[in-house]
């Protein structure tokens, strides 16, 4: 961790000097938080899966922007909500981004708007030597505005990277958010996001994330459900191989009544690789007629792979809706051997099989054209996989 | 034609067939008949591959092929098909995707170019209905959600897709009603050529009214002890197996 604050203290001029004075004005705060809170241990109860500190041990180049492509003129939702909902204070990663970050991308729908295509954002990580990005999204949707926001990260080379981003969504009054992100990268890269989302009274958010490839993936999301009848709908997919390691970890908050939520996460494991899947739902006091579904299904492929998963649900009203629940289970030998009978080679039938688990999570995804696409992406993913050695059946 | 030669097969270390022999040639239909547990779903399961039994002695050959040597797959594209007692369940796995991977896999085997998706889709509504399977439950996923009935003449569907020139039909008759019996066994007998030949295990007469057979066999304790024509399946139904116990 040291060597993030020796290079923010060496380097705050330059850091300064390509940002803007709404961000510059926030990094003390976030350096102090940082210093404070430490990376976390596996210890601290959101961080038991994954070894932060390792994450961040390497010596990366923490790339910089330089003051001519500066944008001093930020949208005025920024001041607004700008590390807002971002907990700078609780959580060590949004507070070294909130330290590093120079550039903030500002998706902002005003009032009644309704955009007829989702925005896509696609970032590409490209380097010579290893590199850290520091990336951040602020969405604010009105009230009554509609938004879909298409995020996709790649990697060109085979570069080692580490990205942190956090990404705050504002929901407001009967608005509607989709926020879809989908991570297809390689096995050097290391990814830790943060999303912390606030939904108004009668507003809708959509949040659904797709690592179909990577090295190590953390993904913390946070949704807090404010007002009366808000709606909250979490759909996850990893699908992972060799060493890789992807480890969800979510918070729906119910606080005012009659707010639902549904989450989804399925896992395919192969290989070596680790899955954790940690969803805590809280519903507050006062939150009746709270209705609440969460489901974890994983489908552990190797005796190699591993898989955690913790769905947790604390209540403390007592006029609510809700289950949670997960499954580890492993390839279903019986459906294999039929299929086997059928003529289907064995690679082929895991194949379906794998594609038939991810399939109830895409079927879930209310935008049409990106569920084909997916669907692609997802078959293509288990497709090429079968052709490399990290892949093949163990016994 | 299909030779069995003193097979044995365990599972989990325990022997269920003792020393099979049988030999079933081209076009002819073999009734297999028995109590639970006297190793008639084990021979069925052995004969197709199923991974969970270990065969420790013996050996079988089809058109002149060891069949115990290949993988489950290339027994199924040799021309042999299993009508599961229990088929398969499975989520998320259309019938079409199912049935044109199956199909493909087999023509990819005989050195055929995959069949292009007008003719795979015309082919599966002129073979549907030769089992009257509703075109609704060809959308679904595999046998999810099938009453008894429709799984049963799923199997037979499969079947006509396929084309296979040895059937095992393994206790196919269990959870159907007469009028669900008689669709499945006419569309196997529609589906029948001189070369096929099939192996079919029941406990009741009933199947083998409408499929006949040439031969009978009754297996005990994983052995065949009595083999005769179709006199011998009509005798089981009047006097149960305790005779033929008796006398072995």
């Amino acid at each position: 961790m040291k060597q993030y604050l020796d290079f923010f203290r060496a380097e705050r001029q330059r850091i300064d000097a390509g940002s803007s004075p709404l961000l510059n004005q926030r990094r003390d705060e976030a350096a102090a938080a940082l210093e404070r809170l430490g990376f976390p241990s596996q210890r601290v109860e959101r961080y038991r899966y994954t070894d932060v500190a390792a994450a961040f041990a390497p010596n990366y180049g923490i790339q910089l922007q330089t003051a001519e492509k500066v944008v001093t003129d930020l949208h005025p939702s920024a001041s607004l909500y700008y590390a807002q909902l971002a907990d700078i204070q609780a959580d060590a990663i949004t507070a070294l981004n909130t330290m590093l970050v120079q550039d903030v991308t500002i998706i902002h729908v005003a009032a009644g708007e309704r955009k007829q295509h989702p925005v896509q954002i696609t970032n590409t990580l490209s380097a010579t030597a290893p590199l850290m990005q520091n990336r951040r999204l602020l969405i604010v949707a009105e009230a009554g505005a509609e938004l879909d926001v298409i995020m996709t990260d790649k990697a060109r080379g085979q570069q080692d990277f580490l990205t942190t981003q956090v990404t705050e969504i504002v929901v407001g009054e009967g608005a509607r958010v989709g926020f879809y992100d989908i991570e297809d990268t390689h096995e050097h890269c290391h990814r830790f996001h943060q999303v912390f989302a606030r939904v108004a009274s009668g507003g809708k958010l959509t949040h659904s994330v797709f690592t179909l490839a990577g090295g190590l993936s953390r993904n913390q999301t946070d949704v807090a459900l404010v007002g009366q009848g808000a709606d909250a709908n979490l759909l996850g997919c990893a699908i992972t191989i060799g060493q890789q390691h992807v480890d969800n970890n979510t918070l729906i908050e119910h606080i005012s009544p009659a707010c639902t939520s549904h989450e989804l996460y399925k896992y395919v494991v192969d290989g070596s690789s680790t899955g954790a899947f940690a969803g805590r739902i809280l519903v507050r006091e006062g939150a009746q007629q709270t209705v609440s579904e969460e489901r974890n299904a994983n489908l552990v492929c190797t005796n190699q792979a591993r898989m955690w998963t913790q769905p947790m649900l604390e209540i403390y009203a007592d006029d609510v809706q809700c289950s949670h629940g997960s499954t580890v289970g492993q390839m279903a030998d019986d459906a294999l051997f039929y299929m086997r009978q059928r003529g289907i080679n064995e690679a082929e039938a895991r194949t379906l099989l794998k594609q038939a688990f991810a399939s109830e999570v895409l079927g879930a995804l209310p935008l049409e054209p990106l569920r084909q696409r997916l669907q692609a992406m997802v078959e293509h993913r288990f497709r090429s996989c079968e052709d490399c050695q990290l892949c093949k059946p163990h016994d | 034609m299909l030779e069995i030669k003193n097979l044995h097969a365990t599972i989990d270390g325990k022997e269920i067939l003792k020393g099979i022999d049988l030999v079933v040639r081209p076009g002819e239909i073999h009734a297999l008949m028995g109590q639970n547990g006297a190793g008639k779903s084990t021979l069925s399961a052995v004969l197709a591959g199923h991974p969970a039994y270990t065969v420790t002695e013996g050996s079988v050959t089809y058109n002149g092929k060891d069949l115990l040597a290949m993988p489950p797959e290339e027994r199924s594209h040799e021309g042999l098909f299993l009508s599961f007692q229990q088929p398969v369940e499975i989520p998320g796995v259309s019938m079409v995707n199912f049935m044109r991977a199956a199909l493909n896999a087999k023509r990819k085997y005989q050195g055929l170019e995959p069949l292009e998706a007008a003719a795979f889709l015309k082919l599966m509504r002129e073979r549907r209905k030769i089992v009257e399977l509703d075109n609704k439950l060809a959308s679904r996923s595999v046998n999810e959600g099938f009453s008894g009935g429709e799984k049963k003449r799923n199997e037979i569907f499969q079947m006509a897709m396929l084309e296979p020139t040895l059937c095992i039909l393994d206790e196919t008759d269990s959870g159907l009603d007469v009028d669900a019996l008689r669709i499945v066994a006419e569309g196997f007998n529609r589906l029948r050529t001189s070369e096929t030949s099939a192996i079919v295990i029941t406990h009741y007469q009933r199947l083998l009214d409408y499929i006949k057979p040439d031969i009978v066999h009754v297996l005990i304790d994983g052995r065949i002890v009595r083999t005769a024509g179709p006199e011998l399946a009509m005798q089981i139904e009047q006097q149960g197996f305790d005779w033929i116990k008796e006398s072995v």
